[in-house]
């Protein structure tokens, strides 16, 4: 890739020095011409790297350009390549972060990406990808803004139809794109349901939008319809997780997810300590010998993160018998348990 | 799936990662290597007294200092060829938990190591949701196994490297894979 890029730079050097010094000046004319290159160029490498520089000007380095450019931009998930098309979805994903309002103006494009049966699969993981993130960006953009505008209420209709296909891909036949699935639950179940003061958030998720900031009255968003999908959604991942047909790697993507959500979401611990009981006497009956010990460990691991959340600690019978089972050694538990200090510090 | 990027990862990023890390670079492969333990551990005079270097220490340190310390001992044992093979590939060891570098698969060469990368993925923070699986094959941490390891993890990625769609391929390759070498092998995803 290093080489790739740097001939591409070289190339895009040799470009510049070939312009006159007016027109070096513009960033906007060096974007057309890198634009002009990449449809003209061959190879995915080539045109990748061009592309990149384009994002890098346009989303970074002058903003005022990324309106005038982002139709160009979106050309090019037309190319045949899927590695070109990937891109894209990575291009609109920065976008949208960098100017909230591009949003209305992209969803159909993603939406058309993820509803081609065509589509090389790929390309489907890394819209449910872009999804994950978006879905959030434009969650509180709508619940934030003062006005609503149509175009609001036209992307609401958009994300939410790309949710339900998502959301019905958790049937899908192919391994990757149910885990890519798994994780997109995953934010949904935690972003439609209440932060509380004992939730875990990660540090970069601190700005996520949840449902506790949804009022109720809104225009669009329906705060109740919101808050039963957020359970609706957790009880089916629930029983996703209990299916005997499921996959090692759905599995250990799973019970990760019931992890997250619990830290994140205490008020649904006490269902994620009932499904790993129940996991843990009732493993799939298709696992290979070495997928249960993957499975084993990687359920002991998730059961040792529950133990130093200090919600946790009602459960902390079911949980150390739960370990004692998986072969945690008595310290490996004390170890792991939250210490008082330490809960009275984290419940703030 | 030729671009894909692998990580190999032993204790000390010298010997296990290291035959692997150079064997699937000669073959066209995208590959990095790492140690996940606190310092780098090398054989000493004895088994009580090991030689200890920080992830900083170039592998042509190491080399210099081992040389001045008893170039006959570390002649024999093989240390010296080692580190001087090592610095071929990279100038020094790398720590796993302290790259940024982002992998479609990482394979470790022992339990611990594959605990200790599952548990460094757990503690970071997820932001892109790109998924990475982690396998462990058990290698020996001596020589020989670490050349028969490395021929072995060499196999797994010729296999991998055929497949257009890993992730849905992964499962079934593994179960082969397993069947043919006759060794289990843990597995698992993570995400960056």
């Amino acid at each position: 890739m290093a080489v790739n890029r740097s001939i591409a730079a070289q190339f895009f050097m040799e470009e510049e020095d070939g312009m006159a010094p007016e027109k070096l000046e513009s960033l906007s004319d060096k974007v057309v011409d890198l634009l002009n290159q990449a449809h003209l160029m061959t190879k995915d490498v080539q045109k990748i790297g061009n592309l990149k520089q384009v994002q890098e000007l346009i989303v970074n380095r002058d903003t005022t350009l990324l309106d005038s450019f982002l139709d160009e931009m979106l050309q090019f998930q037309h190319d045949k390549s899927a590695d070109v098309k990937k891109f894209v979805v990575g291009f609109i994903e920065e976008a949208c972060k960098k100017d909230t309002e591009l949003l209305s103006n992209v969803v159909v494009h993603l939406n058309m990406m993820l509803s081609d049966v065509t589509q090389n699969v790929a390309v489907v993981k890394k819209v449910i990808l872009c999804n994950t993130q978006l879905y959030k960006v434009a969650l509180k953009w709508i619940c934030k803004s003062k006005t609503i505008r149509e175009k609001m209420e036209t992307t609401w209709d958009v994300m939410t139809e790309m949710k339900n296909k998502i959301k019905a891909m958790l049937d899908s036949e192919n391994d990757g794109i149910r885990t890519h699935v798994i994780k997109f639950l995953d934010m949904l179940i935690v972003v439609l349901s209440s932060k509380t003061v004992d939730s875990d958030v990660p540090k970069k998720s601190e700005g996520d939008v949840s449902l506790d900031q949804i009022p109720q009255n809104h225009p669009i968003l329906k705060y109740e319809e919101l808050k039963s999908e957020g359970q609706s959604t957790f009880e089916n991942l629930i029983k996703f997780m209990a299916s005997p047909s499921i996959t090692s790697v759905n599995l250990m993507a799973t019970m990760g997810t019931m992890t997250t959500i619990g830290k994140q979401r205490p008020i649904f611990l006490s269902k994620v300590v009932q499904a790993f009981e129940s996991l843990h006497v009732n493993l799939p009956p298709t696992l290979a010998k070495s997928q249960v010990n993957s499975v084993r460990k990687n359920l002991k691991m998730q059961l040792l993160s529950l133990l130093r959340h200090p919600s946790s600690v009602e459960f902390h019978p079911q949980i150390t018998t739960l370990l004692t089972d998986l072969g945690a050694t008595p310290q490996e538990i004390s170890k792991n348990i939250a210490r008082p200090a330490e809960t009275s510090k984290r419940a703030r | 799936m030729n671009n894909l990027k692998i990580a190999v990862v032993c204790s000390s990023n010298q010997n296990r990662s290291m035959e692997a890390h150079g064997l699937l670079s000669k073959k066209g492969f995208n590959v990095k290597s790492f140690g996940t333990g606190t310092h780098v551990k090398l054989p000493g005079p004895a088994p009580d007294k090991p030689n200890v270097y920080d992830f900083q220490t170039t592998y042509e340190q190491m080399y210099k200092d081992l040389e001045d310390k008893d170039i006959n001992l570390y002649t024999q044992n093989g240390i010296l060829h080692m580190l001087d093979r090592n610095r071929r590939i990279k100038p020094r060891p790398e720590r796993f938990q302290s790259s940024k570098d982002k992998f479609d698969i990482v394979i470790t060469c022992e339990e611990r190591v594959y605990d200790q990368v599952v548990e460094d993925f757990e503690s970071r923070e997820q932001e892109t949701g790109q998924s990475v699986h982690v396998l462990n094959i058990d290698i020996q941490d001596n020589h020989e196994e670490a050349t028969l390891g490395a021929f072995q993890i060499l196999n797994f990625c010729s296999l991998i490297r055929e497949c257009t769609d890993l992730e849905n391929d992964i499962d079934e390759l593994l179960q082969d894979f397993e069947l043919k070498e006759n060794r289990d092998i843990l597995h698992t995803v993570c995400f960056y």
